[in-house]
């Protein structure tokens, strides 16, 4: 089945992500993938959770940290500035204690652990994290497209709603089993009323959000998941290794993408012995594609002769890829 | 005469008191006590890096913050104060 028959066939996997290696192409699919859907009537965003984000390298426009913007018809693009929304949360966190107990200003050690909370390694991915669940909940748009981040860090991006997920679940419990306790003091002492809980009012607003986000990541329905490999011999054994691991966190695997072939008539005539070698070399590996991932792979994408940016070009790759080239029978 | 029903119904009230103390209130002050333990130990896991113990995940900690902000020094002070034996006897 090829990439077109993926997205024909399966309309209602609105989400869909590339993920792979750094610099196999992941920008350049998803772009594609989002330029060929917007072209086709659907309203697409494609957006990137990649704190070093190149949207608005292939798109040749600023885009960083401006929301949706709009590349063409029905087609937005988005790169979250995380800095700015950690700025803006704490920002919010200290007005919320200011307006809750009147304080002309944050007591010097809240005010240190807000500032400090930033420095954290995790923060910036979970900033991504929480403005990811805000794009995906809105539902405005007929396809998402996520532009993933190099592997270990999408799985680690991956594997944080698990992690999240148990994390909240535990405190959640404790939180519960203590409004217990309260109830007891209280039937004992004949109060009528309790207090809301407004922490565990909070801790049930984080689950929910982090339930949207990973009920997403792992629906099959709703979900593909594409991994970009090249034809070379270390790519091949790491997308296995991930894939094997991405397996693990119950991600939809929906196929593979090969980028980067060279075309078959580069070969013609006479050519310099480098050039022969690397073809060999590809030939090679592209066998051993074949062999991995079988009928798995959804295409080939043929190695340009210029480098994707702009939408014009993005327009012929979305050519190659979706009517005739990229094909697989 | 007057003031006899205030009377009875205040000596129904310390008889409530009596019982109270007698049978419940201990009960109600394990309850407390127990339910305040909780609440430090439920402040640790949020706001651990607060002592310096690596918490998970700080992101969303933030939010619950503006709850415990007052809690907060009594909770370090409990926490990092020094134990000796009448700890142990109390």
């Amino acid at each position: 089945m090829s990439l077109r028959q993926v997205f024909e066939s399966e309309p209602d996997r609105r989400y869909v992500m590339f993920g792979g290696k750094g610099g196999l192409g992941k920008t350049t699919l998803s772009a594609t993938s989002a330029f060929w859907l917007a072209s086709h009537g659907k309203r697409v965003l494609l957006f990137s959770v990649d704190p070093q984000a190149s949207l608005s390298d292939i798109f040749q426009r600023d885009i960083f940290g401006k929301g949706p913007v709009p590349i063409m018809e029905n087609l937005w693009a988005q790169e979250v500035d995380a800095d700015r929304r950690i700025r803006e949360y704490q920002e919010e966190i200290r007005k919320k204690i200011l307006d809750m107990y009147g304080f002309d200003k944050v007591p010097e050690e809240i005010d240190n652990y807000i500032a400090a909370a930033s420095a954290e390694p995790a923060m910036e991915e979970s900033a991504i994290f929480d403005a990811v669940v805000d794009i995906i909940v809105q539902g405005d748009y007929d396809y998402y497209i996520y532009d993933l981040v190099p592997l270990g860090h999408a799985l680690y991006y991956l594997s944080m709603a698990k992690v999240y997920d148990e994390w909240i679940n535990k405190i959640t419990k404790l939180r519960q089993d203590m409004r217990q306790y309260d109830q007891v003091a209280a039937t004992m002492r004949r109060e009528e009323k309790m207090q809301e809980d407004q922490i565990l009012g909070e801790l049930t607003y984080i689950k929910d959000r982090i339930n949207a986000s990973s009920r997403i990541l792992t629906d099959r329905k709703r979900t593909a998941f594409f991994f970009v490999v090249v034809p070379e011999e270390m790519i091949i054994l790491d997308t296995q290794k991930a894939a094997a691991l991405f397996a693990k966190f119950d991600v939809p695997l929906s196929g593979y993408i090969v980028n980067r072939v060279l075309p078959p008539d580069l070969g013609q005539g006479k050519i310099p012995p480098y050039l022969r070698n690397r073809i060999a070399m590809q030939q090679k590996y592209m066998a051993q594609i074949q062999a991995t991932f079988g009928d798995e792979v959804r295409a080939y994408v043929p190695e340009m002769e210029r480098d994707v940016t702009g939408l014009p070009m993005i327009e012929r790759l979305a050519q190659r890829l979706f009517v005739d080239g990229g094909a697989v029978s | 005469m007057t003031d006899q029903p205030k009377k009875r119904g205040g000596l129904m009230k310390v008889f409530k008191d009596v019982v109270y103390g007698m049978a419940s209130h201990e009960m109600t002050r394990h309850a407390i006590r127990t339910r305040a333990s909780m609440e430090h130990l439920f402040i640790l896991i949020t706001m651990g890096d607060l002592l310096g113990v690596p918490i998970l995940p700080p992101y969303y900690s933030l939010r619950l913050l503006p709850y415990v902000t007052p809690q907060i020094a009594g909770w370090k002070r409990r926490m990092l104060r020094e134990r000796d034996l009448t700890d142990v006897l109390g």
